[in-house]
């Protein structure tokens, strides 16, 4: 078992660093504390090729695999402390291109990935609604059938991206007695006829990350913008779900790294009682548990990255490597905070932001629960 | 006319960014030298306006520097020879091997970083020069062609001040770092660098022999400066200034 | 005949006196000297340089060198090394050496060592000190050939004591027709001063990019220096966003500076411009940032805020 990058990997994970150091270094606590999302950073981020790192060069992409991608995003983690841009990458990634690139027809890849791959088109994914979150299938948006458009009548929430983005995958029912065999995949665009994603929701982290309710009234979607089959979306979400659960957090394992690295120098530099306290056995017990954390959540990230590019279903890894990475960088933030004192409260330190993002995790994507679900049916309970 | 060639000669360093912690001992994480970045960054903008058609690189050191030069090639460098040299060569070796290779490539002008970040000696360029019998233009903020691109107008960083000199070409340029800011390796770039080839040379193959004229002998940290105090007031470090440094 | 020529530098207010101090290292190596001086109208400053015990001193005066183009000045340089046999071309630091020097060392046909800091004889050669890494590490060096070039840092070496003896003046005969012609001087910005020279200001007041805009700057920077007659310097980062000229930048890639006292405002102390300032004898910092580098190396440190606390020294400054 070969667990070193190849010459060509690490190049390419070099300069993804270096591109994180100097682009990406900018006054977050401004951004996070008005939301604003940093345009200029994405386009960065589009320009130097990160949204397209999964997909062929055909299509406008670097035809990466699942692990030198989750490489990659790991080491943006590391060197940019935004993690709601991250996030928005992330979301952009896992639910807008992989759909597409997994279920599109010819002309909807030719149509849309490229403009994903280079940053110039953002998307997302709609799925949640208000009534309908860890109950994922029970959709109460419906779609119908008028000529040569799909008719959208229904709302989403929690859509990351919606009020930026070029293009939605929206999942709704085309036959609510159908149950889950009834829910399809629709690209909807900015702009369409009675859609409004202006709804903005304030959230408590990834705040620069937007997000927003989205409301369908009659909204007109092309028929050609279905993607996959009529009653193919369950199959299609939970496929690009996987994805997700799998890659989300790889640029969380990076910040959790650079929390690490944060509080070995506070550990070392601040002085209590005569010596440093990394001295002491309680701080220094968090930093080894948090080393631990950093090490095994890494381990996962990357094993189930490596089953992906071997072409295995990863639905247990996934769904482990997302519990698991999500619980550590909770805990991690949380631990950061405390070894800092008083100055991990204060948001000039930026270490309290970590938690405030961190938590999220622990929501999106499935929560923690569903996760444990998921897992626990898998090993046959 | 347009130029036909420009050389930008570049070198690896290790990152400055954990300068304080490198020697030569550790093997640090290595880069393409930041005036040289500057330089290739220079060229490619003058590829790009139509001022010149092809941009070619050079650098000297062992198969490890191919990592700097496909890093040059994802900027959009569009080849790069390596003459194949291990050894530890000093700047005068440096500029008789780069002569050769110039003599050899007959490019209209040279171009590169003023200094190493690592040997910080500032000496290759004005010895290519010398070498070469060119005009130089060092220290340069600033480039404009004229006369049909028979001169080329430099505005210099000095000790003074900026000051303005006219070079006929061929000549050779260094960089300062008000020149430009060097675009960033995007992945893409790395991606078609791949496809490019290195051309390898040797100074066999180049017809000529160097051996570098300086030794250096040991390396050492210089010592620390002891520890100082902090002060609470403006009136505490007037008094100490004035009682304890004496030096008001 | 002397074993070193020692090109001395001179600009609109005379002769740059810290280009004399290589004068002091050919001393201590016990190498005899010739200065050598290029321009035009160079007969005022000639005087002056007969007093420092050199071989002759060499005047190479003509029109065509009135400013110091390096493709003629290496060209002449490299010949008077010549015909004066001299094994050894020496100058002090400053982009002039560094621009004209090392042309000199490729006609000259040696190698060159740049901004030495010290010298020492061991087993009979001469091995040089100098930094490299941004002055992070020291290197000693050794030269295999029987000629090479030098520069040596002015801050290392100190000012020659002059003596009784006169040195005669040589005009050297300058042939136009073979100078080089591929250069062309066209201008230089003019600022006149008040302020003594950064390279050998006995104090140096120096900001950063927290003073934000050049009226600040030259209120609380250049207010201090001036209080304290000293030299003004910056950081790259504030010649960078334009707030003062390029010819205030202290670093590893601007001047190197060892004043008695140095005053960083508003530095957090990058290892770059902590290259240029290491060797003061006595440093303060003043900055906001607690956990700033420059804090580490000052031989006093201030937290707090600049606006308030160097109008405060300039006051106490005035009063003292």
């Amino acid at each position: 078992m070969d667990f070193s990058w190849s010459d060509q990997q690490r190049e390419l994970l070099d300069a993804v660093g270096r591109f994180g150091r100097e682009q990406l270094n900018y006054d977050v606590i401004a951004h996070d504390r008005d939301a604003i999302f940093n345009h200029d950073a994405w386009k960065k981020c589009g320009e130097f090729g990160i949204p397209g790192l999964l997909v062929p060069a055909d299509f406008g992409g670097l035809g990466q695999d699942a692990l030198t991608t989750v490489g990659a995003l790991e080491r943006l983690g590391y060197t940019c402390k935004d993690n709601g841009l991250l996030f928005s990458i992330n979301a952009h990634m896992w639910t807008a291109v992989i759909p597409v690139l997994s279920h599109g027809n010819e002309s909807q890849k030719r149509k849309f990935l490229p403009g994903l791959c280079n940053g110039t088109l953002i998307g997302g994914n709609a799925m949640s609604e208000p009534n309908s979150g860890s109950d994922a299938f029970n959709l109460g948006t419906t779609a119908v059938r008028k000529g040569d458009k799909y008719i959208l009548n229904g709302s989403k929430i929690f859509v990351t991206n919606a009020p930026i983005a070029d293009v939605l995958v929206v999942f709704a029912t085309v036959d609510k007695s159908r149950g889950a065999e009834g829910i399809s995949a629709f690209l909807v665009e900015k702009g369409a006829p009675g859609f409004d994603p202006s709804h903005r929701i304030k959230k408590m982290g990834i705040r620069t990350a937007p997000m927003s309710e989205v409301f369908f009234e009659n909204c007109e979607v092309p028929a050609e913008n279905l993607l996959g089959k009529e009653g193919a979306g369950s199959w299609l979400f939970t496929r690009s779900m996987t994805w997700e659960r799998g890659c989300i957090l790889a640029s969380a394992v990076g910040a959790m790294q650079r929390l690490l690295e944060t509080c070995i120098r506070y550990a070392n530099e601040r002085k209590q009682g005569g010596h440093s306290i990394g001295k002491y056995q309680q701080v220094a017990t968090k930093i080894v548990d948090m080393k631990m954390r950093v090490e095994s959540a890494r381990h996962m990230l990357y094993h189930c990255a490596w089953l992906t590019g071997q072409r295995k279903a990863v639905y247990l890894e996934a769904a482990m490597t997302k519990l698991h990475i999500s619980d550590a960088w909770v805990k991690c933030a949380e631990d950061a905070i405390q070894i800092h004192g008083g100055y991990g409260y204060m948001i000039e330190y930026e270490v309290e932001r970590e938690l405030r993002d961190a938590i999220g995790s622990k929501l999106y994507s499935g929560t923690s629960e569903i996760q444990r679900n998921i897992i626990a049916s898998l090993l046959g309970l | 006319m347009p130029l036909a060639k420009i050389l930008v000669a570049f070198k690896s360093v290790p990152d400055p960014a954990d300068a304080g912690m490198s020697s030569h001992d550790i093997a640090s994480k290595f880069v393409i030298n930041p005036f040289d970045e500057i330089a290739i960054e220079e060229a490619l903008r003058m590829r790009e306006r139509g001022d010149v058609a092809e941009v070619a690189g050079v650098t000297i050191g062992p198969a490890a520097v191919d990592e700097q030069i496909r890093a040059a090639m994802a900027m959009g460098v569009d080849r790069v020879i390596r003459v194949d040299d291990s050894r530890a060569l000093d700047p005068y070796a440096i500029s008789r091997i780069l002569c050769s290779l110039v003599g050899r490539e007959q490019p209209s002008f040279v171009i590169m970083g003023k200094q190493a970040v690592d040997d910080d000696s500032n000496q290759v360029g004005q010895m290519l020069a010398g070498l070469l019998d060119w005009p130089q233009a060092t220290f340069v903020s600033k480039i404009e062609f004229l006369d049909n691109y028979s001169r080329a107008c430099c505005t210099r960083e000095t000790d003074s001040g900026l000051e303005v000199i006219e070079v006929s070409l061929p000549a050779v340029i260094t960089t300062d770092l008000r020149l430009n800011e060097p675009r960033y390796v995007s992945l893409p770039g790395l991606m078609k660098a791949r496809r490019k080839t290195i051309e390898v040379a040797t100074c066999e193959q180049l017809g000529i022999t160097v051996q570098p004229l300086t030794v250096i002998l040991s390396t050492a940290r210089p010592p620390k400066r002891p520890a100082g105090t902090r002060v609470d007031s403006i009136a505490d470090l007037v008094a100490r200034l004035k009682n304890d440094a004496k030096v008001l | 005949m002397a074993k070193s020529l020692i090109v001395i530098e001179h600009g609109p207010s005379g002769l740059k006196r810290s280009s004399l101090h290589p004068m002091t290292f050919a001393r201590q190596v016990g190498d005899s000297y010739a200065l050598l001086l290029l321009g035009h109208r160079l007969d005022a400053l000639a005087p002056t340089l007969q007093s420092y015990d050199a071989t002759s001193v060499l005047l190479a005066d003509h029109p065509a060198l009135a400013e110091p183009l390096a493709d003629r000045y290496a060209a002449v340089i490299a010949e008077v090394a010549c015909k004066e046999s001299a094994q050894t071309v020496i100058a002090s630091s400053s982009t002039f050496s560094k621009d004209v020097l090392p042309r000199v060392a490729a006609l000259f046909e040696a190698p060159m060592v740049s901004d030495v800091l010290a010298v020492e004889n061991i087993d009979g050669v001469s091995t040089y000190k100098r930094a490299t890494h941004a002055g992070s590490m020291l290197a000693n060096v050794r030269v295999t050939s029987d000629r090479c070039v030098l520069t040596i840092r002015p801050t290392s070496f100190a000012m020659p004591a002059p003596s009784s003896s006169l040195s005669p003046i040589e005009k050297l005969p300058v042939d136009e027709t073979s100078l080089p012609k591929g250069m062309q001087f066209i201008s230089r910005e003019e600022r006149v001063s008040d302020r003594p020279d950064l390279s050998d200001a006995r104090v140096v007041v120096s900001g950063g990019r927290p003073l934000k805009d050049t009226e600040t700057f030259e209120r609380l920077v250049g207010g201090l220096a001036d209080v304290l007659g000293g030299a003004v310097g910056a950081t790259r980062a504030a010649v960078d966003c334009g707030m003062v000229p390029n010819d205030y930048q202290i670093g590893q890639t601007g001047k190197i500076v060892a004043p008695e006292l140095y005053i960083g405002i508003g530095i957090s102390g990058a290892i770059q411009h902590l290259a240029g300032i290491k060797d003061s004898r006595v440093i303060v910092a003043i900055n906001k940032d607690p956990e700033a580098p420059i804090f580490q190396m000052a031989t006093y440190g201030l937290v707090g805020d600049l606006h308030q606390l160097v109008p405060e020294l300039i006051e106490a400054l005035r009063r003292a």
